[in-house]
């Protein structure tokens, strides 16, 4: 094949890429668009700013988690913990900065020595998983229902059964974390966003991210490839950890309050935010863009659902099981259709 | 073309015509993949099918056995116009396919594997006699040895495909097609195959042998039919035509050279020195050197630890002691990472399960192993576009489109793409499985060829290769190995197929009984 | 002729199991064993730490009881544990909150047959004269009197939303009972929606009504869980003078407030976790006293008002 063939074949090839990428990349995201209006048709009320900014900041907790769960489901994982994490990093961060209210006073270090703790925690949570499952040879699955049971336990335990509740003094500091804004975006949308991009960049154009592809496609290739399989799928777990500690960060000012039911089903949500945006549940496909855009659709599902008194309550669950799973078959049938 | 009209070789009367496809024509959409063939299949005769890969030979057995409908054309049964609306009705004709990749259960016994689905019963339990008094018989038959009750996945690859045979002639078919059978069969293994074909031959079967290996057609079959680019080139009788002539139908021009030439210099220095190595059940202080621009053979049956003593030397797998030296500086390789620093690739016999990303395109493929060259933090695209654009010039490599997924790539492409990823490691040693395993003569050819330009810049190469024309066209010496040791390294005149075979076999053994 | 029954049985489970000295002791001991749900949220949290707190007072008081406490996350795990409490720890009586009444009627009635005293909290069984003494919760009462106060503050005139728990009879009761005593006033409810009895849900719930409703005048929120998380969604939307919100069940940090006289949360309505403590010591009695202890016990749901909220004030108790 001469030179020329080559180029010119591959600037064909090149406008073809770009229209299935453009075609497949955008398919969660007309999903969104047509809930969007859907909402609107119910309700007026829905595109009002005020409801806008409630569904985005909603979103950022299992946003945040699920662009950790991208990169552990990429790399062939799961993790099954976050949603006790969660609860067991608010309860930790709530009983330090009680502590240290004694000590510290109220100012802004007690509330950044309880962020540090909270990401220490999130990154020892993350590699407890992740060394387990690699170094130990059991299935993350295995290992990540074990440790959902144990931090639900340690919270429920530090709690004594209640609730634990962040001191009062302290709330005034902590607070404009999760209902300060800047320009009238509300922090924790920026936190989404900033995490978002940083989890974009890393998955997609670095090295480490072009390994979490490999070995979740095919963790013998990625092994005859050089590639340190269980050192890269122990820091998915980290990273799915520090995300999980982040999303702590700015939800315990909201509240103030960590329970054993806090975060209760927060990783299938966050499981589900991640398969809806497009990536492969058995790893190898993975799309951070499209794991917002989940995360924003099922947000959005349960506030309509809260906007309307058309559909039964007793039927929520069912209305929203079904829209996700046409939400995935409407992507996934765009992907066979591109194959043939 | 008169070749059609070419009778049965042999010509006894017991041969009569049992099969036949005339005009056949077939299109994927709009992409016609057959056109107008036809072929004939007589009782007691082996017919091969000859072709290079995409030639049309897949299409043209899975339509004769009834999993394709032909898009014009017509079968013919013993003279009858027919149709196999599945591969059932095939079957039920007696027309049995089997396949390249074996269809057997791997957690079952040989016998449930052979009465899978159709299982004999006495009213309401299995009847276990009868189905172990039928698997006897059928093993007998073939005159194999394999016990009724031993686990596909304890049995040998050509074992398991015994198994495949003994399944289908239980089903009574007598029209065999073997998709490729040899592909991953050893030389032993494909002895044993023949003459399981040569009984079933003067039992009245009808076989169709489906193969690009040209000595295995001579071999074998009486009558070959060749196609390329799928369309019919010729059926002639096997004892009327030369190797170099099917070659040639088949490539459709001359193979001037199917090997490089070389001129071996034994006195360039060491490169690599290997000592006392042992993978604890696989290699036994195993030890050789390598010179600069060398190419070193290894050959041995399947199982004899050419792979694991390899995958011992990069790291991939957990030695006992010896040392590894190079250019005469003893090093430490734990890992596969080490093996690259220090200039020695590997390429996998396994590109499917090993090599490749089969889901993604070439892009990823050919930057994985040297992902460190093409950025830090961020990855550099550009310099990734540019790197596969050389390497789809340097290596040939032939896909429609940069966005096919691997696993859509023929087994030679696929073969390239994976030789242009670990050179991508730009490696002074470059350790070679099985390079050409599944793939025809052409691309074999190139790859021989990139082998021979490889040591001409100074690299040196080892060789593994169940196939003896290519580790004799290719070797300069070559290692022997039976059982885990390294019986023997034959240089000069002693390199011929009967000296490696009596090594590989543990009859000569150079070490003898106290290795080095 | 029953102790000699009974320490005729510790000594076979005694030699049966193999367990010599530990079980030798406790059977000289009365056993009750108390069944409860786990503490999943916050009302559940504090019926474990009161239960808890009761084993060790009574058990302090009476030295020859000894209460086991069990905690089930669902109805079949609770059917469990009755059975290894007759047959493993052979227990004399059973303490029981059931988690639904219909799939526990049965194993409680086994219970029974077995010879066990039984007292049931909160939940009746679906057949009656299974128990011995009822602590009854007053679920009807809770949404009763929350309806009551929301009818005289508002005037008989207004719109309100209402959060609920989980769909269970507990919930239905409650609203009915609130949507009874309504009826016929000018009230109108302007949405249910489920909150689960969770704090996040009826922050993110009360958000929306927020969003949805531009005029609200009052909130039940039937749980102070739920309430907790509306209040804040209520404060972050600005709208902390338009309406008020009535809680349920009795949580330390609303009662606070209600003491402190905060506008938002004007009364709170008692469903007191402690009543398992009450049921314990009502059981307590019946091996310590000659009384007869039988029949129905019916708490009445308290309303706390800043005057009495003092008395309801449990600064230790989790919830």
């Amino acid at each position: 094949m001469s030179r020329r063939e080559h180029k010119t074949m591959s600037a064909e090839t090149g406008k073809r890429a770009a229209i299935t990428i453009d075609f497949k990349a955008i398919g969660p995201f007309v999903a969104l668009v047509v809930l969007f209006i859907l909402g609107t048709a119910i309700n007026e009320a829905f595109l009002s700013s005020g409801n806008l900014s409630n569904i985005f900041t909603r979103s950022s907790f299992i946003g945040i988690i699920a662009v950790g769960a991208t990169f552990v489901i990429t790399a062939g994982g799961i993790d099954l913990s976050v949603g006790s994490m969660a609860a067991f990093i608010a309860g930790a961060m709530i009983v330090v900065m009680n502590g240290l209210v004694q000590t510290l006073g109220t100012g802004i270090e007690t509330v950044l020595i309880g962020i540090v703790v909270s990401i220490l925690l999130g990154i020892g949570a993350g590699a407890v998983n992740g060394l387990v499952s690699t170094r130990g040879k059991i299935e993350a699955f295995i290992v990540t229902l074990g440790t959902m049971g144990l931090y639900r336990s340690l919270v429920t335990y530090m709690a004594d059964g209640g609730t634990l509740s962040l001191d009062f003094a302290i709330r005034g500091t902590y607070r404009p974390v999760y209902y300060g804004d800047v320009f009238g975006i509300p922090m924790p949308v920026l936190v989404f966003l900033g995490v978002a991009i940083a989890g974009y960049v890393l998955l997609n154009m670095t090295p480490f991210g072009r390994k979490c592809f490999a070995i979740g496609s095919n963790e013998q290739v990625a092994l005859y490839s050089a590639i340190n399989v269980d050192r890269i799928k122990t820091l998915t777990y980290i990273i799915q950890g520090l995300c999980v500690s982040i999303a702590t960060i700015i939800y315990v000012p909201r509240l103030g309050s960590a329970s054993s039911s806090t975060g209760v089903l927060w990783e299938l949500e966050a499981i589900a935010a991640v398969i809806i945006g497009g990536t492969m549940l058995k790893g190898g496909y993975g799309r951070i863009w499209g794991t917002v855009v989940g995360a924003l659709m099922l947000t959005t599902i349960g506030n309509i659902l809260n906007l309307t008194d058309a559909i039964s309550n007793y039927l929520n669950g069912a209305v929203q099981g079904l829209i996700i799973i046409v939400a995935v078959f409407l992507q996934r049938g765009d992907w066979r259709r591109k194959k043939n | 073309m008169t070749d059609r009209a070419t009778s049965p070789a042999g010509g006894g009367q017991t041969r009569k015509l049992r099969l036949s496809g005339q005009g056949i024509c077939k299109s994927f959409g709009p992409a016609q993949v057959l056109h107008d063939i036809s072929i004939d299949l007589y009782s007691g005769e082996v017919h091969a099918l000859l072709g290079e890969n995409g030639a049309g030979k897949s299409t043209l057995v899975k339509i004769l056995a009834g999993y394709h409908q032909p898009t014009s054309g017509q079968l013919q049964l013993d003279g009858q116009p027919t149709r196999f609306a599945t591969s059932d009705a095939g079957e039920k004709a007696g027309v049995i396919l089997i396949h390249q990749e074996l269809n057997l259960a791997e957690q079952l016994t040989v016998e449930e594997n052979i009465f899978l689905g159709r299982e004999l019963t006495r009213g309401w339990f299995l009847d276990k006699a009868a189905m172990r008094a039928e698997t006897r018989t059928l093993l007998d038959r073939l005159q194999c040895d394999i016990s009724p009750d031993a686990r596909i996945r304890d049995l040998a690859v050509s074992d398991r495909q015994m198994v495949e045979i003994a399944k289908a002639l239980s089903k009574n078919a007598d029209i065999l097609i073997l998709d490729e059978p040899t592909a991953v069969l050893t030389g032993r293994e494909v002895e044993i195959l023949f003459g399981l074909i040569r009984r079933l031959r003067t039992q009245g079967v009808a076989i169709l042998y489906i193969s690009h290996k040209l000595d295995e057609i001579k071999a074998i079959a009486d009558r070959v039919t060749v196609l390329r680019d799928g369309r019919h080139v010729a059926t002639r009788a096997v004892a009327d035509i030369s190797k170099d002539d099917m070659a040639r139908l088949m490539v459709g021009r001359d193979i001037a050279q199917m090997f490089p030439d070389r001129v071996a210099d034994a006195t360039t220095p060491v490169v690599l020195s290997v000592r006392d190595i042992s993978v604890p059940g696989r290699v036994y202080n195993a030890g050789f050197d390598l010179h600069r621009g060398e190419v070193l053979g290894f050959a041995g049956i399947v199982g004899a630890g050419r792979t694991a003593l390899m995958e011992a030397i990069i790291g991939l797998r957990v030695r006992s002691g010896g040392t590894i030296a190079r250019n005469g500086t003893d090093i430490s390789i734990t890992s596969l990472s080490d093996a690259k620093k220090y200039g020695i690739a590997y390429l996998t016999k396994d590109r499917k399960g090993r090599g490749l990303l089969l889901n993604m395109d070439m892009r990823p493929n050919l930057t994985l192993l040297a992902l460190e060259k093409f950025g830090s933090p961020l990855i550099d695209r550009k310099a990734e576009e540019a790197a596969l654009e050389t390497a789809i010039e340097a290596f040939d490599i032939r896909a429609a489109n940069r966005k096919t997924r691997v696993g859509d790539f023929s087994g030679g492409n696929q073969q390239k793409l994976l030789l242009a990823k670990v050179m991508e490691t730009d490696p002074d040693i470059v350790i070679i499985d099985e390079p050409t395993r599944g793939i025809d003569i052409g691309t074999k050819s190139q790859i021989y060829h990139f082998i021979g330009d490889l040591t001409a810049q100074g690299k040196s190469v080892i060789l593994l290769s169940s196939e003896m024309p290519e580790m004799l066209g290719l070797s300069d010496r070559i290692a022997v190995m039976a059982a885990g040791r390294i019986t023997g390294i034959l240089s000069g005149d002693d390199r011929t197929e009967h000296e490696i075979m009596r090594y590989a076999t543990g009859i000569s053994d150079k070490n003898g009984a106290s290795p080095l | 002729m029953k102790k000699n029954m009974k320490q005729l049985l510790g000594v076979t489970v005694a030699l049966g199991l193999g367990l010599v000295a530990t079980s030798a002791m406790a059977a000289d001991k009365i056993k009750i064993g108390v069944s409860i749900p786990a503490a999943t949220h916050g009302w559940a949290g504090g019926l474990n730490w009161h239960a808890q707190e009761a084993e060790k007072d009574l058990e302090k008081a009476y030295p020859d009881l000894d209460f086991i406490i069990v905690t089930a996350k669902n109805p079949t795990e609770q059917a469990n544990d009755l059975e290894d409490l007759v047959s493993v720890q052979n227990i004399d009586a059973l303490v029981i909150l059931p988690f639904e009444s219909d799939p526990l009627t049965i194993p409680v009635q086994q219970v029974k047959e077995a010879g066990k005293f039984i007292t049931v909290v909160d939940r009746g069984l679906s057949q009656p004269g299974i128990e011995d003494v009822y602590v009854a919760g007053n679920n009807s009462a809770l949404g009763a009197q929350a309806g009551e106060y929301l009818k005289k503050r508002l005037d008989g005139k207004g719109k309100i939303v209402v959060l609920r728990g989980l769909p269970t009879t507990v919930d239905d009761e409650r609203v009915e009972a609130f949507n009874a005593s309504i009826k016929g006033s000018d009230i109108e409810v302007l949405d249910m929606k489920y909150a689960n009895w969770n704090r996040d849900d009826g922050y993110e719930v009360m958000q929306d009504f927020l969003s949805r409703f531009p005029k609200i005048d009052a909130v039940w929120a039937q749980d102070d869980d739920i309430a907790l998380g509306v209040i804040e969604a209520i404060k972050q939307a600005d709208r902390t003078d338009e309406m008020f919100v009535i809680g349920g069940g009795g949580m330390k940090d609303i009662i606070k407030r209600v003491k402190d006289g905060d506008k938002l949360t004007p009364i709170d309505v008692l469903y007191p976790p402690a009543m398992i403590a009450t049921a314990m010591g009502i059981t307590a009695l019946k091996f310590e006293t000659k009384a007869a202890v039988e029949g129905r016990y019916i708490l009445g749901a308290t309303t706390v008002t800043p005057e009495n909220a003092d008395k309801f004030y449990f600064p230790d108790s989790p919830y």
